[in-house]
């Protein structure tokens, strides 16, 4: 969506001018292992590394990034602009010098202003972090979750059928085509029943929220739920379900949050619920259990 | 609308309308033809690469509409178009509970006990650091300290240090995470405010809400995706006036814009049937419009018609969903002893915070409340007590009762201005009065629920709460902060505008709060 282009020296170079005190810092790894080398292993280690050295380049290790290509240096401590690691990273993307090559993701605003400030503050191995105040940090890498629920692009065609026929959404909680789907029901709940809930049995296990609240179903839908075996969270406020009919949940291994609010579900119904092995909330405002204001943990 | 005052004021001010019916530009005095006619040209190619940038949209549409069905979203992307959220969502909805005026933080949030004896003598210049003060206060003769009037504790496992103005707000201090270092470059309100609503000091940008709408859409189709009540004062001084800039779509396609809930039977203007139209003659009422504003915009090629074909649309649901929004006849007793006896008074920051909680209920992404007359620069003791009592617990009776709902969890409640107040008093300081200037370098905020951090307090100030000593919080980066809630990575999620990728963040750096995500 955002257009990658890298920014011209000029505006990179008003860029850092702009710079204020951002991110505050901690003070003991190096900038060169905590910010440049994570970019480097991103966006040129593939090629300029351990198992391809195109150019004689190697660029997995501070010594190597100082030591250059078979062309010569690639980084002039003091001297962004004179470098030719810097110029390469921050040319056109049309222009058949840019790095990284073969049309791979080029490097963000923020990677090449913290090559620029490493570089300009003399491509040191030990200066700190806190000795560059006001670098950008990098975007967080975040270790993948497991997968949540089966891809459900291949059902694509199946997903909005169902959709169209029942009244409800059927949303991806994320770009990650395996976070699963939301079933929504908020627009219309007074359209969503029993026979909605049997009918997607076909696609269950790519749902892992089911927003019920204020629908019409009752316990003969919640049997048909309990064979949603990737269901994290079911809304069932202000439903007609009871104690009998949430008992059907108790084999739902991923269940996480249970919401029982202003239901007719009484204490008989949440015993088996609270032995559920994945269960962090069970609200239960406005229900007739006893211990009545349970969030959970 | 008052009549305009410059000609082209008039095109302004329709620019969300058709310009068929206005005076054109030929109609202008004094332009010479050939500008004339090359503003003309332009506008036809503003429309042409509009209709083209469309294009994509009105394909996904025609799939749409099926039949009869008459949703028209073609200046806006088919919902999921936008392959959004980036990542799994925290929140699923947000309350803004806007405290327009700005609270000082020293009676609230910020507790500086060194100033207890520094009462009366001057700021240091060391610590103003030459700053340029507002015109109230930049010829004062002096800047004596004026410490709180009001006592401070320490509230629930967090120890949270709270004003005695706050008292049930006390009750859910493990709820919230207190921030004491938000910083803006404002420093008075109107730019304040519109930099905290829409990122941008200067009009014209869309607001978080209209952001959030566009990007994620609606929950439930029946209602707007981004609503927002103002609140009656229990007092009147220096009020700011509150215009739908601070709620508009900007560059955005116009159904992003806020729909604004009046106070009392009629919540919505004009929504009714009048009498002898029922809803089927509404309906194709309705669609005969939209035929209409079809063939315009095959004509014309403005998407900003299918912008007004879906507003029809929304309008037209809401004569079904309003009324059952807006009727509180159900709610039990334990709502109304827990929201006040005010939350039965239409338009009252209680009745508007019990109306976010069904807002919330009934899935609407955004909603924003406005409580004003918090701009106390003279008898700021007398004045902040009588906010406070109107803040205090509607808005923990909001909280509580989302929590007790099992939604908390989903929806990220926020409190705050749109900056801070000076340590020194305005004008005449005693031991039993005084005033607070503007002042934009640090300020306080709460925010609770939506996969924010409970119980911790972020940042800190110096002991005149005047500069920042840790951890500074920018509005973009609590903007950041709340689009990471959402799902949404700040750096990506944009909007082509005028060449630029526009973003609510802006171009300056921004950074996701870590330390306050739970």
């Amino acid at each position: 969506m955002t257009n990658s282009r890298p920014p011209s020296p000029s505006r990179a170079l008003a860029a850092a001018v702009l710079l204020v005190t951002a991110g505050l810092v901690r003070a003991e790894t190096s900038f060169y292992q905590a910010r440049v080398a994570p970019i480097l292993d991103r966006h040129c280690v593939s090629c300029h590394g351990p198992e391809k050295q195109k150019a004689k380049l190697r660029l997995d290790s501070f010594e190597a990034v100082m030591r250059g290509a078979e062309s010569g240096v690639m980084v002039k401590p003091g001297d962004p602009r004179g470098s030719e690691l810097f110029r390469r990273i921050t040319l056109p993307a049309s222009d058949e010098e840019v790095m990284p090559t073969d049309g791979k993701p080029l490097l963000s605003r923020d990677e090449i202003r913290i090559i620029e400030l490493w570089i300009a503050g003399g491509a040191s191995a030990s200066k700190v972090v806190a000795d560059f105040p006001g670098a950008p940090l990098l975007s967080r890498f975040k270790p993948a979750e497991p997968e949540r629920a089966p891809d459900w692009r291949p059902r694509a065609a199946e997903i909005a059928a169902l959709e169209a026929r029942f009244h409800v959404r059927l949303v991806p909680r994320s770009q990650v085509p395996t976070d699963g789907l939301v079933l929504r029901t908020a627009s219309s709940p007074g359209r969503c029943d029993d026979a909605v809930l049997t009918g997607l049995a076909p696609i269950a296990p790519l749902i892992v929220e089911a927003e019920l609240a204020r629908t019409r179903i009752t316990d003969a839908g919640l049997a048909a739920v309990s064979g949603w075996e990737n269901l994290r969270s079911i809304d069932l406020t202000r439903t007609a379900v009871t104690a009998a009919g949430v008992s059907a949940l108790s084999g739902l291994k991923a269940l996480e949050v249970v919401n029982l609010t202003d239901t007719g579900v009484d204490d008989s119904g949440v015993a088996p619920l609270r032995a559920l092995p994945a269960l962090r909330r069970l609200w239960l405002h406005g229900t007739r259990v006893s211990s009545g204001d349970s969030g959970g943990g | 609308m008052h009549p305009p005052a410059h000609p082209f004021a008039q095109d302004v001010a329709h620019c969300s309308d058709h310009c068929g019916e206005q005076p054109t530009v030929w109609d202008l005095p004094n332009v010479p033809p050939a500008l004339k006619r090359e503003w003309l040209s332009l506008e036809t190619r503003r429309h042409f690469l509009a209709r083209g940038a469309n294009a994509l949209s009105w394909a996904g549409l025609a799939s749409l509409l099926g039949g009869g069905a008459s949703r028209a979203l073609a200046s806006t992307p088919a919902p999921g178009a936008l392959r959004l959220p980036h990542q799994a969502p925290k929140a699923k909805r947000a309350i803004y509970l806007f405290q327009a005026g700005s609270p000082s933080q020293f009676e609230t949030w910020d507790y500086k006990p060194a100033l207890q004896d520094m009462f009366d003598k001057d700021l240091p210049e060391s610590v103003r650091g030459g700053q340029v003060l507002t015109g109230m206060t930049a010829s004062q003769a002096r800047f004596p300290i004026a410490p709180s009037i009001y006592k401070f504790a320490q509230h629930g496992h967090s120890g949270h240090w709270m004003s005695e103005l706050f008292p049930y707000t006390a009750r859910i201090a493990d709820d919230l995470c207190i921030l004491k270092s938000v910083h803006t470059e404002a420093i008075n309100h109107e730019p304040a405010i519109l930099q905290i609503t829409t990122g941008n000091m200067f009009p014209g940008r869309p607001s978080i809400g209209s952001w959030l709408s566009y990007g994620l859409g609606a929950v439930n189709e029946e209602l707007p995706a981004f609503v927002v009540m103002t609140s009656k004062m229990p007092h009147r001084t220096n009020v700011q006036a509150l215009s739908n800039r601070l709620w508009s779509s900007g560059f955005l396609s116009p159904e992003h814009a806020a729909v604004a809930l009046r106070a009392g039977n009629d919540p919505v203007l004009h929504l009714g049937n009048p009498p002898g139209i029922d809803g089927d003659v509404r309906r194709a009422m309705i669609d005969g419009v939209n035929e209409l504003n079809r063939q315009l915009f095959e004509r014309v090629g403005d998407p900003e018609t299918n912008a007004r074909i879906a507003q029809y649309e929304m309008a037209f649901r809401m004569q079904t969903s309003v009324p059952e929004l807006t009727d509180f006849s159900n709610e039990p007793q334990s709502t109304w002893d827990l929201y006040g006896p005010k939350a039965k008074e239409p338009g009252t920051f209680a009745y508007n915070c019990l109306m976010a909680r069904r807002l919330a209920e009934r899935g609407v992404r955004f909603t924003q409340i406005f409580l004003r007359s918090w701009d106390q620069h003279t008898n700021l003791p007398r004045n902040i007590k009588l906010m406070a009592e109107e803040s205090d617990q509607p808005s923990y009776a909001l909280v509580t009762d989302l929590k007790r709902r099992g939604l908390l969890d989903e929806t990220l409640v926020i409190w705050g201005g749109e900056f801070g107040r000076t340590c020194y008093s305005q004008g005449v300081l005693s031991r039993e009065n005084y005033g607070r200037d503007h002042h934009p370098r640090c300020f306080s905020m709460w925010m609770a629920g939506g996969g924010v951090r409970p119980g911790i307090s972020y940042g800190e100030t110096d002991d005149f709460s005047y500069n920042i000593v840790k951890d500074p919080v920018h509005i973009r980066d609590l903007h950041a902060t709340m689009l990471h809630l959402f799902g949404l990575d700040h750096a990506k999620f944009s909007h082509k505008f005028q060449g630029l990728d526009q973003r609510l963040t802006g171009v300056l750096p921004a950074q996701v709060i870590d330390a306050i995500l739970a």
